[in-house]
């Protein structure tokens, strides 16, 4: 069994509310929670000291904390901005300190044996780190130090719990007490891990509990061999973790040299959705050479050039194996950061012209399995591969697929997801009040066709202030429709929307009408919309 | 060793039990004909179309006037196919296909992805990379398709066993051929009285003609009643 390296976790709590009120210094001194999706609606990932005060806790659906907390400040969770923000704190201790490895935003990691060195112990290098972040307005900022990443995070949260008694902001474990350390933690501090890594965490903890094995130093006890015959590979990974040694054993195959997947772009990219599509090929051309070879990386490098000549680079690592999506969700973090921080901070003055994904930390691939039910992942592999390709000739907005947004008119209620970016899908809508009735046209036309709705004396049709037709309807012309258009068969409406009660000038009204088109009362129906004097075609029900 | 050596004069007494065993496997084994890897169509489509299936690897064509319904008989046939579990895409030249409509008729729309846009001169090499990777491709026609690209589609439709929907609602013809055409006729709104407030559009039916090659040679007329 190999003994972890010594390592350095800089823990900053609560970021994503660190990183709202910087960019909203209005927050400030204000109780924030920020809040994202979970199993059971949406619940509090993240509390400022305030919300905290009044008894709101991580976790907490939202309605239970604007209960407890009065003047509650709500955001939705943004990964991007935490990134984005984070990047700040991560230029500053690149300064000092090599083999940065970003976990997510606002918590990072780097091996201490050289840095502490060099600025003479484990003790100074920690103070030194902290307080170069501090210099950032970052008031929160922890340190641990320890062997292994798993027990350096939980020396950063001992750092956060004991703060506000001893003031102490970093605590350093000595080299070999490690073990000693972990040993009075519950055994809960793995669920986080082996979910990560294999899924299934919080059962395995309910379940060590329920043995009685309630801490770590308890666990760690078990002879590993056992662990694994009982627990199979997450168990395996849990006890390494207790015992304080690496997450896996170095694989003794050597890798490949050339695993690093590179694309040039021409021209160099200035937007993200640019570089972030380009990096979604590279990171699915990686994960599959990854795949053939047996292999699952925990980290990533991710570099980049720009047309002037700078190198960027950072490592990301996930705990257990990376997804595709996971993968792209990182580096999309960090193009953001370099691209939209780049006007303030002057580190990227140029579009970014060659994007490179170097994995790092390789281990032997396992706990994956395919689906059993639901899908042929194959078939959903095969038109994944197709409409990639498709993207690539006319652009990634050129292939979408289609969701139900809401609204009321057939132009407002169809949201384009472009293919590869997560659907939100909603379960049920809401009910939209005034909604065009009746069937979802075949053909919509966005923005609608110029058309001509005409009385029985050929004069335009007017809809009054309160919705009243000049005159009954009785002709429709229009170049969607076939021969132009034609008589009447059967008409309803107008149906009257006020967009803006406030501004008179945003009305519309709207007409179902089927024009004589064929025998026995055939016709084309159509959907004719009157807005600020003009009539058009919104949709014909093909 | 010694027991091999024997072997071929071992008594055969047990013919008759191979014989069954034999006969017990052949029936258990998957056997997969053409018509059960055909896709079905459901409801008045299937009476309507021979043997109430799309062959894959086949062409259909589907025409029709605006307003006549052929662009709801295109979804009907994606519908059957996301039904199965399986992908299909549109390729939609003007962007005006209304994907809720699709919704309606029972596509399942993460599995239905839409090209919008697709400029005339890339329209052939577009299809031909989504006939690599999806079931069914619902494409409209745009004018000037070379024959050639026509017959190359055929070709990858049927070597890659992926259903072509080419769609003439553009006024463009399909030079290619196809294995039968679904003509949307007619479709008349039943009539629920004027100025009513829940709209004009409710039931509808649709008049089909489907005419073609092989056993759909003799033209038949149907009509399809859809409740609004």
């Amino acid at each position: 069994m190999t003994a972890a390296q010594r390592t350095c976790a800089l823990w900053c709590p609560d970021w994503p509310v660190v990183a709202a009120r910087r960019l909203d210094p209005a927050l400030v001194d204000t109780p924030v929670v920020v809040v994202d999706k979970g199993a059971r609606g949406k619940v509090v990932v993240s509390a400022s000291a305030e919300a905290r005060a009044e008894g709101v806790a991580v976790g907490l659906r939202v309605r239970e904390a604007e209960a407890r907390c009065a003047g509650l400040v709500v955001l939705e969770a943004d990964d991007a901005t935490d990134a984005r923000a984070f990047e700040l704190v991560v230029r500053a201790v690149e300064q000092l300190v090599p083999r940065l490895v970003l976990e997510r935003p606002g918590q990072l990691s780097f091996p201490t044996r050289g840095p502490s060195r060099y600025f003479g112990g484990d003790d100074a290098l920690a103070a030194r780190i902290v307080a170069c972040v501090r210099e950032l307005d970052v008031v929160d900022v922890r340190a641990g130090i320890a062997d292994g990443t798993f027990a350096a995070g939980l020396a950063a949260r001992t750092a956060h719990e004991s703060w506000r008694e001893r003031g102490r902001d970093a605590v350093v474990v000595p080299a070999g007490e490690t073990t000693a350390f972990l040993a009075p933690w519950p055994v809960t501090v793995l669920a986080g891990s082996v979910d990560a890594a294999h899924g299934g965490g919080h059962d395995l903890v309910d379940l060590l509990a329920r043995l009685g094995l309630r801490t770590l130093g308890a666990f760690a006890e078990l002879p590993p061999a056992a662990v694994l015959g009982r627990f199979g590979p997450p168990g395996a990974l849990a006890h390494r973790l207790a015992c304080g040694e690496v997450e896996h054993e170095p694989i003794a195959t050597v890798p490949p040299d050339e695993l690093l997947e590179a694309i040039e772009l021409d021209p160099p990219a200035t937007r993200v959705d640019e570089a972030a599509f380009a990096a979604k090929m590279l990171a699915d051309r990686l994960l599959a050479r990854l795949d053939a070879l047996g292999l699952s990386c925990a980290r990533v490098i991710v570099e980049a050039e720009t047309e002037h000549g700078e190198h960027l680079s950072r490592t990301w690592r996930h705990e257990g194996a990376l997804t595709p999506s996971a993968l792209v969700a990182r580096v999309r973090w960090q193009l953001d950061a370099w691209l939209l921080t780049a006007s303030t901070t002057g580190s990227v003055t140029a579009g970014i012209s060659r994007l490179v994904l170097a994995p790092d930390d390789l281990g032997p691939a396992v706990g994956r399995q395919l689906g059993f039910w639901g899908g042929d992942p194959a078939a959903a592999d095969r038109a994944g591969r197709a409409l990639a390709r498709v993207q690539g000739m006319l652009g990634p907005d050129a292939v979408v697929t289609a969701r139900d947004g809401g609204g009321r008119t057939p132009v407002e209620r169809i949201r384009w997801v472009p293919w590869g970016e997560p659907r939100d899908e909603v379960v049920a809508l809401p009910p939209w009040p005034g909604a065009v009735p009746g069937p979802a046209p075949a053909r919509v036309f966005d923005p609608p066709v110029p058309a001509e709705l005409v009385d029985a004396a050929g004069a335009p049709v007017a809809v009054s202030g309160r919705g009243e037709p000049s005159a009954p309807p009785a002709g429709l012309r229009c170049a969607a429709l076939p021969d132009g258009g034609g008589p009447l068969v059967a008409w309803s409406g107008p149906w009257a929307h006020d967009l803006r009660w406030w501004d008179a000038r945003r009305r519309r009204a709207l007409w179902q009408v089927v024009v004589e088109g064929g025998p026995d009362g055939a016709g084309v129906g159509c959907l004719v919309v009157l807005e600020r004097g003009r009539t058009a075609v919104e949709a014909v029900y093909d | 060793m010694v027991a091999i050596a024997h072997l071929p004069r071992l008594p055969r007494r047990d013919d008759e039990a191979r014989a069954h065993l034999h006969e017990v496997a052949r029936g258990a084994a998957p056997v997969v004909l053409a018509r059960d890897r055909a896709v079905p169509l459901a409801g008045e489509l299937g009476e309507l179309v021979p043997d109430g299936t799309v062959a894959r690897g086949s062409v259909l064509r589907v025409t029709g006037r605006p307003g006549a319904g052929a662009t709801t008989i295109g979804f009907e046939l994606a519908a059957a196919v996301t039904a199965l579990g399986e992908w299909a895409a549109a390729v939609d030249v003007d962007a005006t296909l209304g994907p809720l409509a699709a919704a309606d008729v029972g596509v399942a729309l993460e599995r239905f992805a839409v090209v919008r846009r697709v400029p005339p001169a890339r329209w052939a090499t577009v299809v031909a990379a989504l006939l690599d990777g999806v079931s069914l491709v619902l494409a409209e026609v745009p004018r000037g398709v070379a024959l050639g690209d026509a017959r190359r589609l055929e070709a990858r439709a049927r070597e890659r066993e992926s259903v072509l929907v080419v769609a003439e609602t553009r006024g463009a013809v399909w030079p290619g051929s196809a294995l039968y055409t679904l003509h949307a006729a007619s479709s008349a709104w039943d009539d629920q009285g004027a100025g009513v407030l829940d709209g004009i559009l409710g039931a509808r039916r649709l008049r089909v003609e489907v005419e073609g090659r092989g056993a759909a040679a003799r033209p038949r007329i149907g009509e399809l009643a859809r409740a609004g």
